[in-house]
């Protein structure tokens, strides 16, 4: 009989019921191997890891749960309807019946993938978490070139590209963008909605490359999966603060390729005119008849005026409308957002040609900074003498107003994540910045902290009107090292020595003090003595520090072994596991520390 | 209009009986049809009667004759169309009067027509009758530009050039003609030619693109020029089928269907409405939790990693690999070499575009649907939190740490050591063939025996008042007199040493056949000769029985021997696997006998198997029982030591694995809560273990100090330990031929 026999008439039991593999999941469908894979992606199925793998290792296991699940989805049916509709198409054509197939074609069967979000994300927060992979996706997207041969569509592409821009406008109208960092790979960007972090990448603004051995249908249905997401939630996003989705745009900027700040004022038009306006105005659309109005309403209120003005193309969203904002945004502002938001508050930017215009136009609105660029459509010009930064990325400048500063960009990232201004001086126009650090990076976890993160944190702490010691001059600040672990600058090794000197200079002053009692009781002084032995037998710590160097190793190595000794198999083995891993990471620090050195000597030598 | 269809099909009704379902399409059909006609009607009405004269005109010759015959002809088409159009009527008898009629009305129409024909033949085929008067023909009328003549007439006169009017002349004339914007010079007969009415109204239609004349029908039906009538042979001798007549059925079929399809929504005629594709999906009931479909969990997928400070288009110098440190990562394996090199762009325009992006999406990609997704804990925790809490060693002190004195002599390794009962002398006995005694005390040899070969274990008889020795060297066992202790005791032991000599014919004897006794005068003792290398000799309590081990000895490898009686026996119990080690139980009559794999407990007084302990190990080297008798720890080859407690279960308690080596020697104190175990590694540990008499709590077991010292010879480390039988010392024999104490 063979080892896995299981007699007629009995069902399968255990992983062999409960796992099969894609072919089998494939032939069960009764689908081609392409449409499961659709299917799979849609409905975010995944294999399983099964603890006894049945048909053998080299095989990809779903759960036969997801399968039926599979198995029930409209979709399915849909997808073989398109399947049947496409071959009339086809036999029309080749039958030249042009008519039957024009007629055909107007009337696609099509699907929605509503159905499959709402049942993938059963509440709007799971969908915010799941929203990373989302993000970087459609970004990407919004930088490809079309290509016929891949099936990549100009639709799709600025379908990319709008959704896109909705979801930056309204991160930047409502100040939700926390963390910024400009990667070899693009740029990062960490947003905080509804308490969720979304982290997405949006390539650098540059011709993209398009790789040959890439399945792009593949790519092409996790789009399409991600365009619905993202609509929707752009939809719930916008209503949240009272704008009507989707966005209607001046077709002036969109076709300047201003899309951003197009929707930047569409949003602030619509969301603000229910909130102050009487609901009879209709909003988007008279924004000309507004400016026409204008003239003849002086006498209104500043509130009013000011807001009539900012929905004229030609004007500027200047301070005044930061005042409303402010007026009306403050109450439901957790604390953070409140300090983005005040971040570049007193600051107006000018984006020359050469920097990555659609990025900052992103950013520095949602730290509440002010912003034109070089071009058709910007709100202010060039010459506009209340401009305090001028971000520009050449080698010289050439022609400079003394009014305003002339940084790179990074300054702007830079200051962003360190949530203070930064002093410009080491970003001015051709000086090769500081060292661009990630704000993603816990560097006390990581054990090493670069030079430039502990001057930020200084700026930070002086921001903050607290004093803290230069490193290095620390010294007198020894009898306090509790305080030197708080400020968190000097390294901990240092901390940990100054606190040892600390505890045996007690200990030498406490034997002292009791010898001094002793003589003073008359006890005689070998008595006391050898007491004193015995106190110091037992803390074996003394003893130990007193033993040679690589005797304290030796013992410390053997209590080491000794605990091991007593552990449970598992558990020894999840902590060496674990021990690996930390020398691993102690090895990169120490690889970083050694470069370190390295250069340091290079520069001095 | 609407009713006449209505009246049709009542009529049809009552013709015939015969038409289904199909009727009422017929009759709609029938009443599109006439509908289509009757308007064509209407407008040949409205329009002069001259349109079916004038195309026929063109076609045929003016005989009347001819047209009429034409009109007969024309008949299938024509008439029955006013036929249907004036009356509705589908009765035959009629339809052929009505016909009649119809044939008259449309003779004498043309009739009509050509009468008219006449009226405008005179200013259309104007140049028919009025003839050219210039005769030149179709030369270039430059030839006679500068010549007095135009040309000739019909007698071949000269035609003379007309004098020209003064241009004021003209224009006077020109605005006092209302006609003059009709008037055309012609240059050909050089005279002023009024275009009539008739003749704008061609040159405009010309201007239009259109048919010149103003009653041609370009669409007119179709009328074959072959006469069939007259022919003496016809193409085709068969009569004008009946279908000629009727309206296409297929055509009728085909419309059906699209009226059916129509009828029933599956052909729309206006394009579906676009519906807007988002909404508000979550609702107000973003709080419910629902479900996912099929009841597994759903295991969202890991974040992608966040970027570090290698990543930055301008990271800290320390950051950047160096040449070498690049090169060196072309020898790694592909899998450990690093995916992302860290690159320095020292201004954020000179940063290219990423060329790996869209495959790292497309990888990304392939990673949330292709991977096996499965939970996993992932423990964030201090690793020094996964040790046992122990209790501090400070406490638990007395126990050996450092090391004490040497004993320096022996030649080989030494083998084995043996603490005598009142732990005053110790035992060893060594590769190098010698047994010794040692003070304890000072570490001064006492006495040396020189066997020939190995000594492979020694052992001090138990009882106080007994010194003598059992010693272990190949196929032999000595029982040596260690001449200690006062008269009396060297008196009893000599006695018992001295009787061996009598049983020596019992030999001879079966029962006894095993193993030969004999007086040994060279070291002053008993020889017992066994038929196998024998690997251990241990005293039974009292001192007077031994057992010995012979490894390779099958079923007699375990033997007991009384001394007192020179006796010795095979055990009565079935060994399975090959015996390592033996002892006695402290205080009862219980013997364990060490297999390979597991320890087999025999009761001796009833002679039968009490336990078989499984240790799980591979090898078993020594195995050691707790003073109170109810706890065994066992050491084996792959360092592994494992603590039974014999209430507890068969299975082990607690499996320590403190050595990296083999374990040699596992052994506990006598009156000390110690026990140590010794290894090739070096290394001998003393451990803690405490056993409560309450039976419900646990044995504690505690590591407590590593004990270095021994130095490595031929791969062997420590050979051998013993406690010291009082205090809480500890002796180790190394290979490198050194006896150490440890104290506390």
């Amino acid at each position: 009989m063979p080892k896995h026999y299981r007699p007629p008439g009995k069902k399968k039991e255990g992983n062999a019921a409960r796992y099969i593999t894609r072919s089998q999941a494939v032939k069960h469908l009764q689908v081609t191997l392409p449409v499961f894979r659709r299917l799979c992606i849609l409905k975010g199925i995944f294999p399983r890891e099964p603890k006894k793998k049945v048909k053998g290792n080299h095989h990809t296991y779903y759960h036969t749960k997801d399968i039926l699940f599979l198995k029930h989805e409209p979709l399915l049916e849909k997808f073989r309807d398109i399947r049947a509709y496409d071959k009339k198409v086809k036999k029309a054509l080749s039958k030249k019946n042009r008519d039957l197939a024009e007629r055909l074609l107007t009337r696609k069967p099509d699907y929605t993938l509503d159905m499959l979000i709402r049942e993938r994300y059963p509440s709007f927060i799971d969908a915010l978490r799941d929203l990373d992979d989302c993000l970087t996706m459609i970004h990407l997207f919004a930088a490809l070139p079309a290509v016929e041969r891949e099936k990549i569509q100009v639709k799709r592409i600025h379908n990319c590209r709008r959704l896109s821009h909705e979801w930056q406008a309204y991160i930047s109208r409502t100040h939700k963008l926390r963390k910024t960092f400009i990667s070899v790979k693009g740029i990062y960007y960490q947003v905080e909605v509804e308490g969720q972090k979304v982290t997405w990448l949006t390539p650098h603004a540059l011709q993209q490359v398009v790789p040959e051995g890439v399945d792009y249908n593949i790519m092409l249905t996790f789009l399409e999966f991600y365009e619905t997401l993202l609509a929707f939630v752009n939809f719930k996003l916008y209503h949240s603060i009272n704008v009507k989705y989707p966005p209607i745009l001046d077709p002036r900027l969109e076709a300047l390729a201003a899309d951003l700040y197009a929707l930047a004022r569409f949003i602030d038009a619509n969301s603000k005119v229910p909130a102050l306006e009487p609901p009879s105005v209709n909003s988007s659309g008279s924004e000309q008849d507004k400016a026409h109005q204008k003239e003849s309403k002086l006498d209104e209120s500043e509130l009013r005026l000011a807001q009539l003005q900012h929905q004229l193309p030609s004007n500027e969203p200047g301070a005044l409308m930061h005042l409303i904002e402010n007026a009306s945004g403050e109450e439901e502002d957790d604390e953070e957002t409140r300090e983005c938001k005040a971040l570049f508050k007193n600051t107006k930017f000018f984006l020359s040609r050469e920097v990555p215009r659609e990025s900052l136009l992103f950013v520095i609105p949602a730290f509440g900074g002010v912003v034109s660029w070089e071009g058709e459509g910007a709100p202010f010009n060039e010459s506009d003498q209340t401009i305090t930064h001028q971000i520009v990325d050449r080698p010289t400048q050439g022609r400079r107003f003394l009014s305003r500063e002339y940084v790179q960009p990074q300054w702007v990232y830079d200051s962003i994540n360190a949530r203070i201004i930064l002093p410009v001086e080491e970003y001015l126009v051709g000086r090769v910045p500081p060292p661009h650090l990630s704000p993603f990076v816990d560097n006390e976890a990581v054990g090493y902290v670069p030079a430039y993160a502990e001057t930020i944190q200084r700026l930070q702490a002086a921001a903050r009107k607290e004093v803290l010691p230069m490193p290095g001059l620390g010294k007198e600040d020894l009898d306090d090292p509790q305080n030197l672990l708080a400020e968190g600058i000097i390294s901990r090794t240092e901390a940990i020595e100054a606190a040892q000197k600390k505890q045996k200079m007690s200990i030498l002053e406490k034997q002292y003090h009791e010898e001094l009692k002793m003589e003073l009781k008359g006890v005689q002084y070998s008595a006391g003595s050898n007491a004193n032995k015995q106190n110091s037998a037992e803390d074996t710590e003394a003893v130990e520090e007193s033993l040679p160097e690589a005797a304290v190793q030796q013992v410390a190595e053997d209590v080491a072994s000794m605990a091991k000794v007593l552990m449970p198999r598992r558990k020894r083995k999840l902590y060496e596991a674990m021990k690996i891993g930390e020398s691993r990471k102690r090895s990169q620090v120490d690889l970083l520390k050694e470069r370190k050195k390295k250069i340091e000597a290079n520069k001095s030598g | 209009m609407k009713l006449k269809p209505e009246q049709e099909t009542v009529t049809n009704g009552e013709v015939d009986n015969k038409e289904g379902e199909e009727e009422e399409e017929d009759a709609l059909e029938t009443s599109s049809g006439s509908d289509y006609e009757e308007d064509d009607a209407d407008l040949s009405e409205d329009d002069d009667t001259l349109t079916e004269s004038g195309s026929e005109e063109s076609e045929f010759s003016e005989n009347e004759q001819e047209i009429a015959a034409t009109s007969d002809d024309d008949y299938s088409t024509d008439g029955a169309d006013h036929g249907q159009h004036d009356h509705g009527r589908t009765d035959n008898g009629r339809r052929q009067q009505k016909q009649d009629r119809g044939a008259d009305h449309s003779q004498s129409e043309q009739n009509e027509s050509d009468e008219d024909n006449q009226g405008v033949e005179e200013s259309d085929s104007s140049e028919d009758e009025v003839a050219p008067l210039n005769t030149v023909g179709e030369v270039p009328l430059e030839w006679y530009k500068d010549e007095e003549h135009i040309g000739y007439d019909i007698t071949g006169k000269k035609i003379k050039k007309k004098e020209r009017k003064d241009k004021l002349d003209s224009f006077l004339a020109s605005v006092d003609d209302s006609r003059n914007w009709r008037k055309i010079h012609d240059e050909y007969n050089d005279e002023e030619v009024v275009l009539t009415e008739h003749e704008t109204k061609l040159i405009r239609k010309l201007l239009k693109g259109q048919a010149p004349h103003a009653n041609f029908d370009p669409y007119a039906p179709y009328v074959d020029w072959f006469d069939f009538e007259d022919s003496k042979h016809p193409l085709s001798s068969a009569p004008e089928p009946k279908r000629r007549f009727l309206s296409s059925k297929w055509e009728h079929k085909k419309v059906v269907q699209y009226v059916r399809a129509i009828r029933k929504g599956l052909i729309k005629f206006d394009k579906p409405k676009e519906e807007p594709r988002v909404y508000h999906l979550w609702g107000d009931d973003s709080s419910s939790k629902e479900k996912s479909g099929h009841g597994l969990a759903y295991i969202p997928a890991p974040k992608p990693k966040l970027p570090g400070h290698e990543e930055s288009y301008n990271p800290s110098l320390e950051y950047i690999p160096t040449q070498e440190e690049i090169n060196s990562y072309q020898l790694m394996f592909e899998e450990d070499r690093p995916k992302f090199i860290p690159k320095r762009f020292t201004s954020l325009r000179s940063v290219p575009a990423y060329e790996k992006a869209v495959s790292e999406s497309f990888e990304r990609c392939l990673d949330l649907y292709l991977c096996p997704r499965a939970r996993k804990k992932r423990i964030n925790i201090d690793p020094e939190s996964l040790k046992p809490k122990l209790p501090s060693r400070k406490n638990l002190k007395p126990y050996p740490t450092t090391c004490y004195l040497e004993y320096r002599g022996h030649k080989g390794a030494v083998l084995s050591i043996s603490t005598e009962d009142s732990g005053e002398w110790i035992a060893s006995g060594s590769s190098d063939g010698t047994v010794r005694v040692w003070e304890v005390e000072t570490g001064r040899c006492l006495r040396i025996w020189e066997l020939d070969e190995a000594v492979q274990h020694v052992a001090w008889n138990p009882s106080p008042d007994l010194p003598i020795l059992a010693v272990s060297t190949g196929q032999d066992v000595f029982i040596l007199n260690t001449g200690f202790g006062n008269e009396e005791d060297q008196k009893r032991v000599k006695e018992l040493l001295h009787v061996e000599k009598n049983p020596e014919p019992d030999d001879s004897s079966n029962a006894t056949s095993i193993v030969g006794w004999a007086q040994d005068d060279k070291h002053g003792g008993v020889r017992l000769k066994h038929f196998k290398t024998v690997s251990s000799v241990e005293w039974h309590r009292r001192g007077d029985y031994f057992s010995t081990v012979m490894p390779s000895g099958e079923s007699r490898a375990i033997l007991i021997h009384q001394l007192s009686k020179k006796v010795s026996q095979i055990i009565p119990f079935k060994l399975r696997g090959l015996p390592v080690s033996s002892t006695f139980h402290p205080t009862r009559s219980v013997f364990f006998v060490s297999t390979k794999k597991n320890v087999r407990v025999y009761d001796l007084l009833k002679q039968k198997l009490v336990k078989k302990l499984e240790t799980g190990l591979r090898e078993v080297s020594s195995i050691a029982v707790h003073p109170g008798g109810d706890n065994v720890i066992v050491g084996s080859r792959e360092g592994k030591m494992c603590w039974f407690d014999m209430d507890l279960s068969s299975k082990p308690y607690r499996i320590l694995k403190c050595h990296p080596k083999d374990i040699t020697s596992v052994v506990f104190h006598r009156s000390y809560p110690l026990f140590a175990s010794c290894s090739d590694d070096c290394t001998a540990y003393v451990f803690h273990g405490m056993v409560y008499s309450d039976l419900n709590q646990n044995p504690l077991i505690v590591p407590l100090e590593i004990l270095r010292g021994h130095a490595s010879s031929n791969g062997r480390g420590v050979m051998d330990c013993k406690f010291h039988p009082r205090q809480p010392w500890l002796f180790t024999a190394g290979a490198d031929s050194v006896i150490r104490l440890f104290c506390h």
